[in-house]
């Protein structure tokens, strides 16, 4: 049986991955062109980092930690994994038109 | 008392039928099928463009399909794609004076292959237009670009002379 949990951290740093790409070209593209179109771009997708990077603490301290927390964060995993992986598939899909 | 002829109560009963279908599509079958058609009257793309129209500027309601969509792409390309601010200045360049990559690269100083991606990638967006030749062909401005440049130079103007 697949581990969903594990697999739900993996597509996670996988996204922070795609997310440092697609930030890293926002930014450089701010800095040319300062307007509300290109700071909201950057404000977007450091939100889905805040994200990204809440589900992998959630892993380390919630998961790691107690018997009973690891339980119910089990039960529930799946739901976990498939968000993050229609996310990863998503953002890989951006980071694709970006560097085009 | 007379007794009711076989037509007569085919009558009857045609009637009774009728009022019976009558009844079943009165109450909320009719309502249901009401408010139905009353929300998609109106079709779901000019349902979008007077959402569009609400939030964005005065442009008229016809114009949805080509300012605002001319603007959305404009912006993206040059906003969110690596090497936009680049395709800015192409357009910027062969705004004028229609040129060819070569000489877009030398005076932009960029790389002859960059340039010829980045031409690339404009005339699929059909923001510029190639000539017929085939060696050195030069570039130009598209029919919809030169009508909308009011948003390249919006753009070049928050560039400036970085």
């Amino acid at each position: 049986m697949i581990d969903f949990m594990l697999a739900a951290v993996i597509s996670a740093f996988l996204n922070i991955g795609l997310l440092l790409i697609i930030i890293g070209t926002y930014l450089q593209n701010m800095r040319v062109i300062r307007s509300y179109y290109t700071s909201g771009l950057v404000l977007v997708a450091s939100l889905l980092m805040i994200q990204n990077v809440v589900i992998v603490l959630f892993w380390f301290t919630l998961y790691m930690d107690d018997k009973a927390l690891m339980m119910s964060a089990d039960m529930v995993s799946h739901y976990l994994f498939t968000i993050n992986v229609i996310q990863t598939i998503g953002l890989s899909i951006l980071v694709w038109i970006t560097r085009r | 008392m007379t007794k009711p002829n076989s037509a007569d109560l085919e009558f009857k009963k045609d009637a009774i039928l009728k009022d019976l279908s009558v009844l079943s599509q009165s109450g909320f079958h009719r309502m249901f099928f009401a408010v139905i058609s009353f929300i998609y009257a109106p079709s779901i793309s000019s349902f979008t463009s007077s959402i569009f129209h609400i939030f964005g500027n005065n442009t008229p309601h016809n114009d949805f399909n080509d300012s605002r969509r001319f603007k959305l792409i404009l912006w993206s390309i040059i906003c969110s794609t690596r090497g936009g601010p680049n395709r800015a200045k192409i357009l910027n360049l062969v705004k004028n004076t229609p040129m060819n990559a070569n000489k877009i690269a030398t005076v932009l100083n960029l790389d002859h292959k960059t340039v010829v991606h980045h031409v690339k990638i404009l005339s699929k967006n059909e923001l510029v237009v190639k000539a017929e030749k085939d060696y050195g062909a030069e570039y130009q401005l598209s029919q919809i670009m030169k009508e909308n440049q009011s948003v390249l130079e919006e753009i070049m103007q928050k560039i400036g002379t970085k």
